[in-house]
């Protein structure tokens, strides 16, 4: 390419004690091209973007900006040298309007040290017309819809006369219309020679507006090049690996149960929720594992919170053990048998600065006390049964939950759900940040309930767990439910496939 | 030297506060050694008493990542309550006290009720409940002071002995003991401190979060109108303008210098009675010394800061 | 049009508005020259700590020691005057600089020791009442207690504006003699609300308070931020002080004694979020004036005091139900607006 590199990153490496994160990795932006960046969870992205960025040390190679080294590890030197980054999470202050949001930390001054309003309007105006962004200046930034305060981090970005911008998935929140909005204005900051890179995992999108592509796997660049070179399954096969289909394979040979015993326990029709998700049909049963995948975004949790009485349908029955419901709060759920172990287990899931003790019993105070009063050789044995049985280590049921490892924390949350027996059990992203040897323990365990005949709907973005668990496998793209089937009908890649298909 | 610090980082938030307590103690028996006397720790047990009551009922809200300023009024409300019932209403004894006490679990659950089911931040609706309950008070008693005259039963409250210890001390113990048992052997305990440390996940396991966040309200009340009457009691008066400002933030600190944080989830009913009991050393230590009040306040203050931060540090580099 | 929309508060304006209105009608002398005199000159000095306390609130925490820090600012004011006969001239900069740092050492208390602000400024609350104590002039020298503050520069302080003699204005209507204290109040709202608008000091205090990760992000020092509000608390409170003291002659130690709640009562009248990262001066002094006029207006109606304590405890829960109420709906509208598009 003959374009100029603004942004290199050289034999770029970071451990985190003796995890490996990112590998010798090189990475170029030249100017006015788009980059795409593609790879699974746990790929290595967000550590290759947070080095670039400055918000982490590398601890090998160099960071290099318009050719010359740029310090490591200094967010406030990267944002100087033009390389700015829109996070997942807003880094607007609400409160502020959009043209102080722009200038945040930086405004123009006048001679005497005010900020200079006409200057900051002048800048601000001259942006918007030079990149043909419609923004209301004025407008309070909690006023603004998602896809607007996306483009006020833009203009933020631009004011800092960013050369490089980086977008970390920056349509996960976005609906259809507003994606095509923000792609829009990708293709005219190209067309005036800013290098973007776009995380995404809606390939749709990848091939829609980036002109380069790089993929990573383990912690490494597997491909990279124009995006002409590649055609959308050769890119998902780099991403998910060759060797990896057959590891799931072999995981897979245990038999599948799909429709468990043939018996329904939980059946939804059209559930909807304004502005969420719509026209939602499934049918749960008994001995079975139904995987729901999708996207960030693809609003999945919010179904489960809805079902469970943490939130509110708005439209369609729900049909729980052959009784129509409708949950006004999680302990009506719990009483009818439903389990759920939440996607943060550490916002939503655990008492943190609890005893494992105290974790495990606490959706099942009704075991261990009698008029409120605790039965404490109850509490002794339900505590040290739980903690034999899901191997929890160290096997101290006094120790805080905080200072546990993910993966032991993990298996206490399930635990907890364990003991009240549940008929359903509803699982949102149970293996994130778990080790190898908990995961395997925690599929066991899930194993063992199904064959119990409990019902589970295991919600997971990882199409190797996916295909490795399921007995069926339903997708959710954007509040609707695209796909169901046997997990036996489907392929990894042509599950993948199917959920990035998004924009029809 | 290092594992030293390390090792005293851990041990601080346990041990610190019982080795000031000594330390303190210590101190004030060899410049007087009066203050080392059976009489003058009974003393002490018994000029806590009162505030004690109230910081081991608000240790729960505490844990709750709430807070009571309401406590003040309350503590004259009931007092007032007390008075009217025995001699407007002529009321006997003991249903008059369970009707004080009742006033203070209705302003505590008023107040509960709002915070839990509105999520309003507990600071401002307990001071608005600070203001609403003296006004009511003053509406109904008048600023005057109202003379309890001829309640021997009433009288024996605050100022009677049984077994040669003073009636009110029983009291402040048989509140404490009560609610180190709801601690430490109920579901309830647990739930409270399960909702100071996250509130969500109790939720999504199905407590009844709200619930729990009011009753630590109506408890607090409770605890502040038991006081109330104690002090009415003690004083043979009952008035309006009783637990003036500033009682609440004396019980608030002797519930934070016994380890609770204002953030909910951590605290303990037993660590509060050694916050309140450390607080009332130092005002008995002084005024044995007659140290002047100013040196008082500013000594005060000035350990909360350094027990505090010292707490701090410790949980902050150990996590 | 843009102007109006940036207005903050401007329901809270509207009843400040209707209720002033209200009391015109029904209040008998609520709408005379020397009512509005009472307002300007019990709640002038209220507003100003209010706006004080707008800023610990505005970075997310709270100072409960103002009132302490009053009686501090007042009692080195008197001792300064009255028993060092220093010139008003030096006295005023130098009750300006204690209050200053006792609030700054709230500051550090809360960013260097990391205490939360309630329990840090609770001590001080203490601490600084003790201060107080300590340099009583009233109790080093009894024989000066009663002696009141002469130096003119002080007592100047306490002057009124005849603008309606001034203006000539007083043929045609009663006026009121305006406070000094009215004045100062003005000069502080102006500097207060320039120094938000216009200044990225100003600027950081709503930044820091909305997002702190952003402001780091965008190279704002936080800590310098919270230590500064915590410092201007202290100095509000400074001010304060010395419109009270002033006019009283005198200082007494329990001076400020609960005005910590009336002012953080006056700024979450006034809007300011105990959320953090909303900030303005016209809020604060609207709810201190607001309160005031309940006040004056429940009294001319002859409804009691104690009343009018169970009134303003409902205003006040009143105002966070509705700025809750308010936040609740300015979120569901934007996820409306951000699915609905």
């Amino acid at each position: 390419m003959s374009k100029q590199i603004l942004l290199e990153g050289r034999k770029l490496s970071k451990t985190f004690g003796r995890f490996v994160a990112l590998q010798e990795t090189d990475f170029a932006i030249h100017a006015g091209e788009v980059h795409g960046l593609c790879g699974s969870n746990g790929a290595g992205k967000s550590t290759l973007i947070k080095i670039l960025t400055g918000a982490h040390r590398p601890t090998g190679g160099e960071v290099h900006v318009n050719g010359t080294l740029a310090p490591a590890g200094s967010p406030l030197a990267m944002l100087e040298l033009g390389v700015a980054c829109i996070y997942q999470h807003s880094n607007l202050i609400p409160a502020l309007t959009v043209l102080d949001n722009v200038f945040l930390g930086r405004p123009p001054k006048t001679k005497l040290g005010f900020i200079d309003a006409t200057e900051q309007r002048r800048k601000a105006e001259a942006l918007l017309e030079k990149y043909n962004i419609d923004l209301d200046l004025d407008a309070q930034v909690s006023t603004l819809a998602t896809v607007k305060q996306k483009e006020v981090e833009i203009l933020k970005a631009l004011a800092l006369d960013a050369q490089v911008i980086l977008m970390d998935e920056p349509t996960a929140w976005l609906s259809h219309s507003e994606v095509r909005k923000l792609h829009d204005t990708i293709a005219r900051l190209r067309a005036l020679g800013v290098g973007l890179v776009y995380i995404s995992h809606v390939l749709d999108e990848v091939f829609q507006v980036c002109d380069a592509v790089t993929v990573m796997r383990d912690g490494a660049v597997v491909w990279n090049g124009s995006i002409d070179e590649i055609t959308r399954p050769e890119l998902v096969d780099r991403m998910v690996g060759n060797d990896l289909g057959e590891a799931s394979r072999s995981v897979a040979a245990e038999p599948r149960h799909p429709k468990g015993t043939g018996e329904i326990l939980l059946s939804a029709r059209d559930l909807g929720m304004t502005n969420t998700f719509e026209d939602i049909s499934f049918d749960l049963y008994k001995g079975e594992i139904l995987c729901l995948t999708g996207l960030i975004g693809s609003k999945r949790t919010e179904l489960l919170h809805s079902i469970f009485g943490s939130a509110k349908f708005s439209a369609g029955t729900l049909d729980v053990l052959g009784r129509s419901v409708r949950y006004s709060s999680p302990s009506e759920a719990i009483a009818a048998g439903i389990g759920f172990v939440p996607e943060d287990r550490l916002r939503d899931g655990l008492l943190l600065d609890h005893s494992v003790s105290d974790n495990l019993i606490f959706a099942a105070l009704d075991k261990v006390s009698r008029w409120g009063f605790w039965n404490n050789r109850a509490v002794r044995e339900l505590t040290e049964r739980q903690i034999r049985d899901l191997n929890v280590k160290p096997a101290d049921g006094s120790k805080i939950v905080k200072r546990l490892s993910g993966g032991n924390q993990q298996k206490v949350l399930l635990g907890k759900w364990l003991e009240i027996e549940p008929k359903i059990l509803f699982l949102d992203e149970p293996t994130v940040g778990v080790d190898v040897g908990a995961k395997a323990e925690i599929y066991a365990i899930l194993r063992k309930l199904r064959a119990q005949g409990t019902a589970i709907l295991l919600v997971s973005s990882d199409m190797e767990e996916v295909m490795a668990i399921a007995d069926r496998i339903a997708v959710m793209v954007s509040g609707r439910m695209t796909m169901t089937c046997a997990a036996d009908d489907i392929t990894q890649e042509e599950l993948v496939l199917q959920i990035s298909g998004g924009n029809k | 030297m290092l594992s030293l610090i390390s090792y005293l980082r851990t041990a601080i938030p346990t041990y610190a506060m019982p080795v000031a307590l000594l330390i303190v103690i210590g101190l004030f028996g060899a410049l007087a050694p009066v203050f080392l006397t059976p009489a003058n720790f009974t003393a002490i047990i018994y000029q806590m008493s009162i505030t004690g009551i109230m910081a081991v009922c608000m240790t729960f809200v505490i844990m709750t990542g709430g807070i009571d300023l309401s406590v003040g009024p309350v503590l004259a409300t009931s007092g007032l309550v007390v008075f009217f019932l025995l001699h407007i209403a002529h009321f006997p004894l003991f249903p008059a006290v369970v009707l004080g006490i009742l006033t203070g679990a209705v302003t505590g659950a008023i107040s509960g009720l709002v915070i839990a089911l509105f999520s309003l931040p507990a600071m401002i609706v307990t001071l608005g409940m600070l203001s609403i309950v003296r006004g009511s008070a003053l509406l109904a008693g008048g600023p005057d002071l109202h003379l309890v005259r001829e309640q021997p039963g009433f009288e024996f409250i605050g100022n009677g002995f049984l077994f040669g210890i003073p009636f009110a001390i029983w009291i402040f113990v048989a509140v404490s003991l009560l609610l180190i048992f709801i601690q430490k052997r109920t579901t309830f305990g647990l739930q409270v401190a399960a909702v100071g440390d996250n509130e969500r996940a109790a939720y999504l396991s199905g407590r009844r979060v709200k619930l729990v966040k009011m009753m630590t309200y109506v408890i607090c009340g409770m605890g502040a109108a038991l006081a109330g009457i104690i002090q009415s009691s003690q004083v043979h008066t009952a008035a309006a303008t009783y637990g003036e400002f500033g009682t609440e933030l004396d019980v608030i600190a002797a519930v934070v210098l016994g380890g609770a944080s204002l953030l909910g989830g951590k605290g303990s009913v037993a660590r509060t009675i050694l916050g309140v009991l450390f607080l009332a050393v130092l005002n008995n230590g002084f005024n044995i010394l007659n140290v002047p009040i100013d040196y008082q306040l500013i000594i005060k203050g000035g350990i909360i800061v350094i027990a505090l931060s010292l707490t701090e540090w410790a949980n902050s580099k150990v996590a | 049009m843009v102007r109006l929309r940036q207005l903050p508060n401007i329901e809270l304006l509207a009843f400040f508005l209707l209720l002033y209105a209200f009391f015109c009608f029904y209040a008998p002398h609520f709408n005379t020259a020397s009512n509005l005199e009472n307002l300007l000159v019990g709640y002038s000095f209220i507003a100003v700590l209010a706006i004080g306390q707008s800023f610990p609130i505005m970075v997310r925490g709270i100072d409960l020691s103002i009132g302490s820090i009053m009686a501090l600012g007042g009692m080195v004011l008197f001792d300064l005057s009255v028993i060092y006969e220093v010139p008003g001239y030096v006295v005023i900069p130098a009750v300006l600089l204690v209050c200053l740092l006792a609030g700054l050492l709230n500051g550090a208390l809360v960013v260097w020791l990391r205490l939360q602000p309630f329990v840090a400024t609770l001590s001080t609350l203490a601490a600084y009442r003790g201060v107080v104590y300590a340099i009583s002039g009233r109790q080093l020298f009894p024989e000066m207690a009663t002696r009141p503050i002469t130096d003119p520069w002080l007592t100047g302080m306490d002057s009124y504006l005849d603008i309606g003699g001034v203006t000539g204005l007083d043929q045609y209507m009663e006026m009121p003699w305006l406070p000094l204290s009215f004045f100062l109040l003005v000069g502080i709202f102006i500097i207060i609300q320039t120094m938000h608008s216009k200044t990225q000091f100003g600027m950081n205090f709503k930044i820091v308070g909305g997002n702190p990760e952003a402001a780091r992000l965008a190279g704002i020092n936080v800590k310098l931020t919270i230590l500064s509000a915590y410092g201007l608390s202290g100095l509000s409170a400074g001010i304060a002080a010395i419109i009270l003291v002033t006019r009283l002659t005198t200082a007494t130690e329990a001076l400020g004694n609960g005005m910590e709640l009336t002012a953080i009562a006056s700024a979450v009248i006034g809007g300011i979020s105990l959320q953090g990262g909303i900030g303005n001066a016209f809020g604060p002094i609207i709810g201190a004036m607001l309160l005031g006029i309940i006040l004056l207006g429940l009294t001319l109606l002859g409804i009691s005091q104690f009343v009018q304590q169970i009134i303003s405890g409902l205003i006040l829960i009143g105002a966070i139900g509705y700025d809750k109420l308010l936040s609740d709906f300015r979120m569901r509208k934007a996820r409306a607006m951000q699915s609905g598009s």
